[in-house]
């Protein structure tokens, strides 16, 4: 089905009907995706599925009002009804004082290593083999499972035009594989999950996935609840990664510079010790992140985010770059085909530090080692209240047992104020991004 | 289409399936975004294709496309029967479904107004008017976004047991969201309306009491303390009961959940899992935000009574789950559209009413915290953990809501905050029309309580 579908003839059939209708700027977008995927609940496989998806997003300005939409339709009738109603949209919206334009076209070296013919050609049959070899992976630590969880791949590819001379196509590949293995012993419940996602079937260890959520699970046997306190924590690379986002989320695009968010006064300031940096780069070869362009035409780059513990930039797209007086960071992400043209983080890597998870544990006479937990705060405020799914209590150097039931408060730039140390090793996730451990000296935790 | 539908559910029988679903999806959505008094977008969408289900082997297929032509069939057909003996080998969960009765029918949800006969240029103008309510508030409010949203939902569901069914839903919406500022202190507040209905719930909205409200919890949020840190007794408002009861409670009643081994209540029916004061029902025949006559599999819905003075009496199920746990299947199976199979969800869940005042579910506490209006809730089923999100909240002191809380959430395990609810008032609202997400999948859920009081919750602050 894939090879005949034809992304092309339709988005310029949109852009030559949009050139006619007198308005300021648009852009036209069109994707095909096929997806297959092996779902495990209960005792192991369940089902197979397939997906062929395919849609048009058209977004289209007139005197700065913006008319957005799409269609899962390819139709030449459909494309005419689309393109129409965003003409009639934008011609009816009002102006948007801080609109400034769309990018036009630039040229970038391609960012290369993100199609895999493996993953191309994986089959169900193929990607049910992995399920199960994840599976008794886990079963090889410790029978009894009951599990949740799936094997995907699958292949998309896109293709954009601009009324500014914009024009290019893209193709990715994309591998998964999630495993929550649950166990019961008496009263007690061992459950957790682990997860690796690629472009490259070679970048996936489906036994070492099936392995560590079994180890992990096992682990939580015994857990129990703890006292309320100011505790450091040490976040583990399985979990660091949201606070790490938290903050790129809070100092991209239009809610940044509009001053609606907890960073949104950040940018040249210090945020965290010197030992703390961050960089982005949407041009690693092979990372699930990684695009010759962003979502508007706009060559990607290597950013340093934060330095020596210092917000040097804001990620931007040309539309919050144009409110801020600076030139757009290539970081516009634009979903699919609905036509919604947003700004955010690609490959996210944490500067490593000098420390380890290991030495950060056996340095803390009592605190929390947070395995899993969301650290997601309130975006305006930055105020963060979050449970610690799975954690252990640390005491004398040591990990004593599982925790449950406990939360974590506070404000988010505070927990960065009070980052003490960053491990040198860390958790490689898509083989783009890098997430170490990260030790916060204090935290307000309630609990019992 | 009906016919077509009808046609490949007899080409999957004859391909060699035992049971074949082929179902139709449309969705067509329209909406208007005001920012600061200034309509700066409007958009549409239309999502449509069609998914296909089997049974082939004891397996489970299932594939779905855009591509609406014979040949799009065809594949999705083919997919779905490949999918299902692709795992011929290495699946260990045998497919299995309740039988069903044949059925056709359509239904047709009328509406007062349908948004399609508003013109866009009146949406804004109400749309602004909405926003220039909120703006007005005060001089603190800095932001003020509304959104105006209206869904036309069209399902058509046939399968090999002889469904033939056919439903058409609108929904319409509006959201308010206000940021209030004061020096480097931001805050935010939402007030939304959202229902199985036309454009006739927003022309009832009264700006004052809609986004003068998001606004006016806005600013007051600026003044607000964040709550103390520890275990308390806490009561809910309508609005966090409803959120309780759907994410601490109601995912773990989810008949696949169960089945998974993904439920903390799996082995308990027939047991006392909660006071006697807690009777929990799922209800997708009331005419709310979740409501719907079919599910995705063709089966008419009815209410369920999960829990019922303390004990738990049945689960929600499916056709598999029906047929795997020895229940009925009464309509619980919804997919968010054909690229996804149909699994159990809720749709309006709710605690039901005891006889309490406000006034006597505080009574007693010397120290606890009230929650009102819920922000966003996650379980973790298997463990029965769940987290939940309040909007704001005051200090109880000795029966008294006092000090004005923000950034309030609460952490607790399902089966002890059950037996922990020691009061239950009579004031009950269903008023959270929102989407729940399971399984990569969102779906029209509303949630419903009236004020609980339940001893002994974790209380996440800063202080």
């Amino acid at each position: 089905m894939e090879s005949e579908v034809d992304l092309v003839t339709p988005v310029e059939k949109a852009i030559s009907l949009l050139s006619k209708m007198d308005l300021d700027v648009f852009d036209v977008s069109a994707t095909y995706s096929r997806s297959i995927s092996i779902g495990i609940l209960g005792r192991g496989i369940k089902e197979a599925s397939s997906l062929d998806d395919l849609g048009i997003g058209v977004r289209a300005y007139k005197n700065k009002g913006r008319g957005v939409t799409f269609s899962q339709s390819l139709d030449p009738a459909d494309v005419v009804t689309t393109v129409g109603k965003a003409v009639a949209f934008a011609k009816m919206a009002q102006p948007d004082p801080y609109f400034k334009g769309i990018p036009g076209s630039s040229k970038a070296p391609e960012v290369t290593g993100l199609f895999d013919d493996e993953v191309r050609a994986l089959d169900l049959e193929g990607a049910a083999k992995f399920a199960k070899a994840m599976i008794d992976e886990t079963e090889g630590v410790r029978a009894g499972a009951m599990f949740s969880g799936n094997v995907s791949g699958g292949y998309w590819r896109s293709y954009l035009m601009t009324s500014t001379g914009v024009s290019f196509g893209e193709e990715k590949t994309h591998i998964g594989a999630f495993l929550s293995p649950t166990y019961r012993e008496g009263g007690d419940v061992g459950s957790s999950f682990e997860y690796d996602y690629a472009i490259s079937l070679g970048e996936m260890d489906f036994h070492k996935i099936g392995k560590k959520a079994a180890e992990k699970a096992v682990g939580q046997f015994g857990s129990r609840k703890v006292e309320s306190g100011i505790l450091p924590i040490i976040i583990s690379p399985d979990s660091s990664g949201s606070l790490c986002s938290g903050l790129l989320d809070a100092i991209s695009g239009e809610s940044a510079v509009k001053g609606r968010t907890f960073a949104s006064n950040c940018l040249g300031k210090q945020v965290a010790p010197e030992i703390f940096g961050i960089g982005d780069d949407g041009t690693i070869r092979g990372a699930v992140e990684s695009s010759t362009y962003d979502g508007e035409g706009i060559p990607r780059r290597p950013t340093e985010v934060v330095s020596e513990g210092r917000i040097l930039t804001f990620l931007h797209n040309s539309y919050s770059a144009g409110i801020a007086g600076v030139e757009t960071t290539g970081h516009a992400q634009r979903g699919g085909y609905g036509g919604y043209v947003g700004a955010g983080p690609t490959n996210i890597r944490v500067k490593p530090g000098d420390s380890s998870l290991d030495e950060m544990v056996a340095e803390t006479k009592r605190g929390i080692l947070v395995e899993q937990g969301g650290f997601f705060s309130n975006m305006v405020s930055g105020e963060l209240s979050s449970t610690i799914d799975e954690g252990f209590l640390i005491e004398g150097g040591e990990r004593k047992h599982p925790v449950k039931n406990l939360m974590v408060g506070g404000y988010m730039l505070d927990l960065y104020t009070n980052i003490e140390a960053v491990s040198k090793e860390g958790r490689e996730l898509g083989k783009g991004h890098f997430f170490p451990a990260i030790k916060i000296g204090r935290a307000k935790l309630a609990g019992k | 289409m009906r016919d077509l539908l009808e046609s490949y559910v007899k080409k999957g029988l004859g391909s060699g399936a035992s049971f074949c679903e082929v179902r139709f999806f449309e969705e067509r959505s329209n909406n208007v975004s005001v920012e600061n008094g200034v309509a700066k977008t409007l958009g549409s969408g239309i999502v449509r294709g069609v998914g296909v289900r089997v049974i082939v082997a004891d397996r489970w297929g299932f594939a779905s496309t855009n591509v609406l032509t014979q040949k799009g069939f065809d594949t999705a057909l083919a997919d779905a029967i490949g999918g299902s003996r692709s795992i011929r080998e290495h699946g260990r969960e045998e497919a299995r479904v309740s039988e069903a009765k044949p059925i056709t029918d359509t239904i047709i949800h009328e509406v007062k107004v349908n948004p399609e006969d508003v013109s866009p240029e009146e949406k804004i103008k109400r749309v602004l008017e909405l926003d220039k309510a909120a703006k007005g508030y005060s001089d603190r409010v800095k932001d003020t976004f509304v959104t105006y949203r209206d869904v036309l939902t069209k399902v058509v569901v046939c399968n090999s047991f002889g469904a033939s069914v056919e439903e058409i839903t609108p929904r319409t919406y509006a959201y308010c969201t206000v940021i209030s500022r004061e020096g480097d202190n931001k805050q935010e507040g939402f007030e939304f309306v959202g229902n199985v209905a036309g454009y006739e719930i927003i022309d009832g909205i009264e700006p004052n009491k809609f986004s003068a409200k998001a606004a006016e919890r806005a600013v007051k949020l600026l003044s607000a303390r964040p709550p103390p840190r520890g275990t308390y007794p806490i009561v809910v408002d309508q609005r966090v009961g409803g959120l309780f009861v759907h994410e601490a409670f109601g995912h773990n009643s989810e008949g696949d959940l169960v089945l998974g081994g993904q439920s903390i209540i799996s082995d308990k029916v027939g047991e006392k899992i909660a006071s006697d004061l807690v009777t929990i029902v799922d209800d997708p025949t009331k005419i709310r935000h979740g409501h719907f006559v079919y599910d995705h599999e063709g089966t008419r819905a009815k209410p369920h009574l999960i829990v019922k003075d303390g004990t738990l009496v049945a689960f929600l199920h499916s056709l598999e789950s029906a047929a795997k746990l020895g229940g009925q299947p009464e309509g619980s199976a919804r997919a968010q559209s054909h690229h996804n199979p149909p699994i159990i969800r809720m749709s309006n869940t709710y605690f039901a009413p005891g006889d309490m005042s406000f006034e006597e579910t505080l009574e007693g506490i010397e120290l606890g915290v009230y929650l009102a209006g819920s922000q966003y809730g996650y379980v973790e089923t298997q463990k029965g953990q769940f987290t939940a999100k309040a909007e704001e909240g005051w200090l109880i002191e000795k029966g008294e809501l006092t000090e004005h809380l923000r950034d309030v959430a609460v952490n607790g395990l399902t089966l002890e905050a059950l037996k922990n609810v020691t009061a239950v008032g009579k004031d009950f609202k269903m008023d959270m029309p929102g989407m729940c997400g399971k399984g990569n999948q969102s779906m029209y859920v509303d949630a419903g309580s009236p004020h609980v009081r339940i001893e002994s919750i974790v209380v996440g602050g800063r202080r």
